[in-house]
């Protein structure tokens, strides 16, 4: 995504410090985004050879499930792939609200029910790695 | 919106960007849908009749679309990022794209005989 030199009239208005804290949050969202995209890199790419190259989909049962979870360590890392891949996955949504929607109304609205969308099945997802109780 | 060129919006980079926006919307779009039916574990059976369409023949080719969208997105990311830590790059970002992409397409080429091939054979 471009990142754009917007200007409110609030910002226009007021002291500088308003306009460098939006340019602070954009720098760290580009940042997050190479950040989380480097990580996803081997979170997303494990995962996918994991259940489609190394064993067939039909072969990932609840069984196979319980077994892989039966190691904490694959629940952090599911976890991790879940966490990082809604945040950086949210984001790049946002930018690109940003750029196609283009009344104030329609987008704060669109951004609410993504954000909304992103945190429970955030919820969702954490509840379902933490809490399973599988037996083989 | 400044409509001084930058790296994003020059003619090389445009399909990149193009590809790149559609290839992480579609990924997460699947990311949403597969976090609710993993969710379903804690109900075995619902959870079983679900993850049986995912071995029919239509969802083992989108499996391979994800794939393809997948490799992409991430080899590109990889791009975009080697273009903004190291300037010199930006000379070779055309070549680089070429790269990324093909190595996609035979990632996908690989990887779709063996997401595919189970289900002509009938063996897992
Ligand atoms: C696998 C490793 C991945 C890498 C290396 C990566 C890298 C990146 C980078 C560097 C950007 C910013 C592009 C820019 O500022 O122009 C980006 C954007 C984006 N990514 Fe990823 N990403 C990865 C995985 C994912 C996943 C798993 C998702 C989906 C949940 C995703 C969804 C998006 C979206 C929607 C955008 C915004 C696209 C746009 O602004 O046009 N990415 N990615």
């Amino acid at each position: 995504m471009a990142l754009r030199e917007r200007s409110f009239p609030s910002q226009r208005r007021n002291s500088t410090t308003m306009k460098r804290s939006k340019a602070n949050f954009e720098t760290w969202s580009w940042f997050f985004m190479r950040i989380s995209g480097l990580i996803l890199f081997f979170l997303a790419l494990i995962h996918f050879s994991i259940t489609h190259i190394f064993n067939d989909v039909t072969t990932t049962t609840v069984a196979f499930v319980a077994k892989r979870w039966a190691n904490p360590l694959w629940r952090v890392f599911d976890w991790l792939l879940l966490a990082l891949g809604l945040m950086h996955g949210s984001n790049g949504l946002r930018f690109i609200m940003d750029d196609y929607i283009r009344t104030p109304r329609r987008r704060a609205f669109a951004k609410a029910f993504m954000y909304s969308l992103s945190a429970a099945l955030f919820v969702v997802g954490t509840i379902t790695i933490v809490t399973y109780k599988g037996t083989l | 919106m400044s409509t001084r060129p930058t790296i994003y919006k020059g003619k090389t980079g445009q399909w990149a960007f193009v590809l790149h926006r559609i290839s992480g919307f579609l990924i997460l779009m699947f990311i949403l849908l597969h976090i609710i039916d993993i969710s379903t574990i804690n109900f075995p059976s619902v959870y079983a009749s679900i993850h049986r369409l995912y071995g029919n023949v239509f969802m083992r080719t989108f499996e391979v679309g994800l794939l393809f969208g997948l490799t992409y997105h991430a080899l590109n990311g990889l791009r975009v990022i080697m273009i903004d830590f190291f300037p010199g790059v930006i000379k070779n970002e055309k070549r680089l794209f070429v790269a990324m992409f093909s190595l996609s397409l035979l990632l996908t080429v690989v990887g779709g005989v063996i997401i595919l091939k189970p289900f002509f054979t009938g063996r897992v």
